[in-house]
C-alpha cells in the first residue's frame, strides 16, 4: 500500500507553497521521520517528516509553487 | 488504556517511600503521569505527521509542551469531574478520557465523530468522559465552567470543574467576570492558565504589563497558585491540595500552570514566535523526555519498560486513526438537525407547519399586570422543578428585580434559587449556560435587551450553538428573560432599542415576545420547560401597564402558534410585543373609515408560524408587518420577503412594513413617538397599501 504525498495545509490561511527541495533522491528509501523534503509557506520554512518507512518516488520538481493539496510523490 | 504496568521498584513499602522522598512523587503515580503524556504525545505526533504527508486535512493548533498539564491533573480527576478547554485542547480530551477514535472520527468531520462531524477539533463535547464544552472563543469557557460548577454546589455533590485557558485569555473581560463571580459564590472550579508564555502570535510582554498572573486571584478573594509545570512531582503535589480544597468546598482557586508552548500557533513544526536559543532551551525543559529520563535514573522504570508504553501509545493511536480514516463523512442531510431538539423548528423555504394552539383556559383567574403574570410563571417552575433557579442582577428581595418580576421569590425559594449577580452579563449568562449543560433549567435576566451587546459572545456562540456544535451530545435548556424599552420616553438610546432581529439571525434561539399577561405567563412557563435556549423578550410599556386576567394554574402557550387578535377582511397586520396594541388602535381608527384591519400577534418569533400568517393573508390579500424595532433588516423584511414570495399571484398590493426610523432611538419624547410606529402612523402606512393600483 502506498501512502500518498500532499502539499499539506501548515496553517490555517495557507493555499499554496513552494517544495523548496527534496532532500532524499528519488527512489531513496527512508524511515518514517526522516526529512524528506522542505515547504516554504508565506511564514516560515518547514521541513517535512516521512510519516511512513519505504521508497519514495517524487511526481513534481522542486523550486515550483503548488497548491495545497497537490500530489507531489508517494512512499511505496 | 489498562493500568497493568507496575513500576520495577522492589523491596515493598520503604523502597517506596524512599523513591517518592527522592522524586517528591509516588513513582507509580509517575509512571501513570508519563503514560498521559506518551499518548498526548502519540497523538500529536500522528496528527502532525498526517497533516505534514496531506494525509488529511483539518484545523489544528499545536499544544506541544503542555503534556504535563492534563496528564498530571488526569491522577486527581475522574469522568464525574467536568471540563471545559478551549481549541488548542486536544491534550485535555485525551488525559480526560474522551476516546480516540470519536475524537479523531470529530477533527475529520465524520458522522461518528464524539459530536458528528458538527463541532469539529475545535469544538468536543463529550459528556460521558466530562469534557463539557470546548470553545474556540478565547476566556469564554470561563463563564460556562462556572455554571457546571453552581450546578454542582446546588446538588451538594462533589465534582470538581477545571476550566482550562490559555495566558492570552487573561487580557479577556470573560474570565475577569467568571473569576468575580466565582469569588462571590464560592463555586467549587479551579481556572487552570496554562501560561504557554504566547498569547496566539504574541509573547509576554507584548500583551501585558502583568508579572503573573496568579497573583491577580487575590483581587477577587480567593487563592491564586503559580505553579511550574515543567517540575511534574511538584506540579502533582500543588495540584494535589488544589482538588482537595475544592471537593471540600472551600471556593475557586486560579492556578497559572507554567509551561513553555513548542509549536506554532495552528498548524504543525516548530514555534515561529520563539528564536532558536529560546526554542534550544524550552525543549531542554520539556516535561515529556525529563520525565522518561527521569524514571530512567531513578530506577522506576527500564528503558524497556518505557518502550513498552511508548509503543502501546504508538498502536492505540494508530488503530483510532485507522478507523477514524475509513468512517464516513457528516452527510448534508444531517444540515438542519440538531439546530433544536424539533427538527421542524428551523425556518425553511416551502415548509410551514401548523402547530397546534393552546385549548381554552378553565379554571380561576386573577386579573394581573404583566409583570405579575412573569413573576408567576417563575413561582410556578420554582414550585414544581428543582433544576429551575433564577439569576440575574438585583433580583433578590428586596428589590425583587428592577420591575418587581421576581419579587418575593427569593423570599419564598431562598438564596440559592434566587440570586442576584454581579453588574457582569457575561457571567449571569456563561453561568446559566454550564448549568443547562448538566440539566438544569436557569432563568437569567438582563435588565434590557439594550445590554445583550456586553455578553451577545455567550448568547451567539454558545448557548444557541452547543446543541449543534456537540451534535446533540449536549443541550442548553435555559431561558434568558430580556427587557425591552420603547414607547415609554425619556430612557435614551441605550436604553429603548428593540433588538429581536440580532437573536432571529442566529440559528438555535428560540424567541418569544408576548403581548398580554395571559401569554407572558403561558410562553415563559413553556421557554422555561422547553429542551432548547429561549429568550423571553418583555416590554417594559406592558410590564407595567397592561392588566389581563391569567389563570392560576399552569398552562403553556406552545412556541410557534401564532394568534388572530382581531378579525378583519381588507388587510393584515402581523405584528408581536408591545407593537399588538398599537395595531389593535389602528384597528378602531379605521374601522371609522370602513376599513376592516386584521390583527396576526407573532406571540413567537422563532419558530414563526408561517402557516397562520399566509392564511390570514390569503384571505384578506393585503399584508403590513409592524414592528417596534428599526424597519431597515429588521424582522419586517423577512416576513414581507416570504409573503411576497408565497402569496405573489394573491396579492392585491405588495406586502409593506413600518418599523421605527434609521436612528438610535431619541431622549426626547417627540422624536421617539415619531420615530417608532403608533396608532396613527400604522393607520397612515395602511391607507398608502390600500390604496396601491397596479
Amino acid at each position: 500500500m502506498s501512502t500518498p504525498l500532499t502539499i499539506p495545509r501548515l496553517e490555517m490561511a495557507m493555499t499554496e507553497g513552494v517544495l523548496a527541495e527534496w532532500l532524499v533522491a528519488d527512489g531513496a528509501q527512508v524511515n518514517e521521520g526522516d526529512l524528506i523534503y522542505t515547504l516554504e509557506t508565506g511564514k516560515a520554512v518547514q521541513e517535512i517528516q516521512a510519516p511512513v518507512s519505504g521508497r519514495l518516488m517524487q511526481k513534481a520538481q522542486a523550486g515550483e509553487t503548488y497548491p495545497v493539496g497537490t500530489d507531489i510523490g508517494e512512499i511505496v | 488504556m489498562g493500568r497493568d504496568y507496575s513500576p520495577v521498584i522492589e523491596g515493598g513499602f520503604f523502597m517506596q517511600q524512599l523513591v517518592q522522598t527522592n522524586l517528591g512523587i509516588e513513582p507509580t503515580v509517575l509512571v501513570e503521569i508519563y503514560r498521559q503524556m506518551a499518548r498526548i504525545r502519540a497523538v500529536d505526533k500522528r496528527i502532525q505527521a498526517g497533516l505534514s504527508a496531506g494525509q488529511f486535512l483539518f484545523s489544528y493548533w499545536p499544544m506541544t509542551g503542555q503534556e504535563s498539564i492534563p496528564a498530571t491533573l488526569a491522577q486527581l480527576i475522574n469522568a464525574r469531574d467536568y471540563m471545559v478547554t478551549t481549541y488548542r485542547g486536544i491534550h485535555d480530551q485525551v488525559a480526560k478520557g474522551v476516546a480516540l477514535e470519536g475524537l479523531f472520527a470529530e477533527a475529520l468531520g465524520c458522522i461518528d465523530g464524539v459530536n458528528k462531524g458538527k463541532g469539529g477539533s475545535p469544538h468536543i463535547s463529550d459528556p460521558s468522559s466530562g469534557s463539557m464544552l470546548t470553545t474556540a472563543i478565547v476566556g469564554a469557557g470561563a463563564p460556562i465552567a462556572n455554571g457546571l460548577a453552581l450546578a454542582t454546589q446546588l446538588r451538594a455533590e462533589d465534582r470538581v470543574t477545571v476550566v482550562n485557558f490559555g495566558d492570552g485569555a487573561t487580557s479577556i473581560g470573560a474570565v475577569h467576570e467568571a473569576m468575580n463571580l466565582a469569588g462571590v459564590w464560592k463555586l467549587p472550579v479551579i481556572f487552570l492558565c496554562q501560561n504557554n508564555q504566547i498569547g496566539e502570535y504574541t509573547k509576554i510582554p507584548g500583551y501585558t504589563a502583568s508579572k503573573d498572573f496568579a497573583s491577580r486571584a487575590a483581587g477577587y478573594g480567593f487563592k491564586g497558585v503559580r505553579l511550574d509545570a515543567n517540575d511534574v512531582p511538584a506540579f502533582y503535589q500543588g495540584m494535589k491540595t488544589i482538588v482537595q480544597e475544592i471537593r471540600r468546598g472551600e471556593g475557586p482557586v486560579f492556578v497559572e500552570a507554567v509551561t513553555q508552548r513548542l509549536g506554532p500557533h495552528a498548524g504543525v513544526g516548530d514555534s515561529h514566535e520563539l528564536s532558536a536559543e529560546e526554542l534550544k532551551a524550552a525543549k531542554e525543559a520539556w516535561p515529556v523526555p525529563r520525565i522518561r529520563a527521569l524514571l530512567v535514573e531513578a530506577g522506576v522504570c527500564t528503558e524497556q519498560h518505557l518502550a513498552e508504553i511508548d509503543e502501546a501509545a504508538r498502536a492505540e493511536v494508530e488503530q483510532a486513526i485507522t478507523k477514524a480514516l475509513a468512517r464516513q463523512a457528516t452527510p448534508k442531510e444531517e444540515m438542519l438537525l440538531d439546530v433544536y431538539a424539533d427538527p421542524s423548528v428551523p425556518p425553511r423555504r416551502g415548509h410551514y407547519p401548523c402547530r397546534e394552539a393552546e385549548a381554552a383556559h378553565t379554571g380561576p383567574t386573577k386579573t394581573m399586570l404583566m409583570l405579575e403574570a412573569v413573576r408567576d410563571a417563575q413561582d410556578l417552575a420554582l414550585a414544581q422543578d428543582k433544576g429551575v433557579f433564577l439569576l440575574g442582577e438585583d433580583i433578590g428581595d428586596p428589590p425583587g428585580g428592577l420591575f418587581a418580576t421576581s419579587k418575593g421569590l427569593q423570599t419564598k425559594y431562598g438564596q440559592a434559587r434566587v440570586r442576584p449577580t454581579p453588574i457582569a452579563e457575561t457571567a449571569i449568562i456563561g453561568a446559566g449556560i454550564g448549568a443547562a449543560l448538566v440539566g438544569m433549567r436557569p432563568v437569567a435576566e438582563i435588565m434590557f435587551n439594550d445590554f445583550a451587546g456586553v455578553c451577545l459572545d455567550q448568547i451567539f456562540n454558545h448557548a444557541a450553538k452547543q446543541r449543534y456544535m456537540s451534535g446533540s451530545a449536549t443541550h442548553v435548556p435555559m431561558t434568558i428573560r430580556m427587557m425591552v424599552g420603547g414607547g415609554i420616553g425619556g430612557f435614551g438610546a441605550q436604553h429603548s432599542q428593540s433588538l429581536e432581529a440580532w437573536l432571529l439571525h442566529t440559528p438555535g434561539l428560540k424567541v418569544a415576545f408576548p403581548s398580554t399577561p395571559f401569554d407572558a405567563k403561558g410562553l415563559l412557563l413553556s421557554c422555561i420547560f422547553d429542551d432548547d435556549p429561549c429568550v423571553h423578550l418583555e416590554s417594559i410599556k406592558l410590564l407595567r401597564g397592561v392588566r389581563g386576567e391569567v389563570p392560576l394554574a399552569d398552562y403553556r402557550i406552545p412556541l410557534g402558534v401564532a394568534k388572530v387578535r382581531r378579525e378583519g377582511s381588507d388587510i393584515s397586520a402581523i405584528t408581536y410585543g408591545w407593537q399588538v396594541q398599537e395595531c389593535l388602535a389602528a384597528a378602531e381608527e379605521l374601522q371609522k373609515e370602513g376599513v376592516s384591519l386584521e390583527v396576526i400577534d407573532l406571540r413567537t418569533l422563532v419558530p414563526v408560524d408561517y402557516h397562520r400568517v399566509l392564511e390570514s393573508v390569503k384571505k384578506t390579500r393585503r399584508a403590513l408587518v409592524v414592528h417596534a424595532a428599526t424597519e431597515f433588516c429588521g424582522f419586517g423584511a423577512e416576513l414581507a420577503s416570504t409573503i411576497n414570495e408565497e402569496l405573489f399571484s394573491t396579492l392585491k398590493a405588495p406586502v409593506a412594513r413600518l418599523g421605527a426610523d434609521y436612528a438610535p432611538i431619541a431622549y426626547c419624547r417627540e422624536i421617539e413617538m415619531n420615530q417608532i410606529p403608533q396608532a396613527k402612523s400604522i393607520a397612515a402606512r395602511v391607507r398608502e397599501v390600500l390604496a396601491f393600483k397596479e
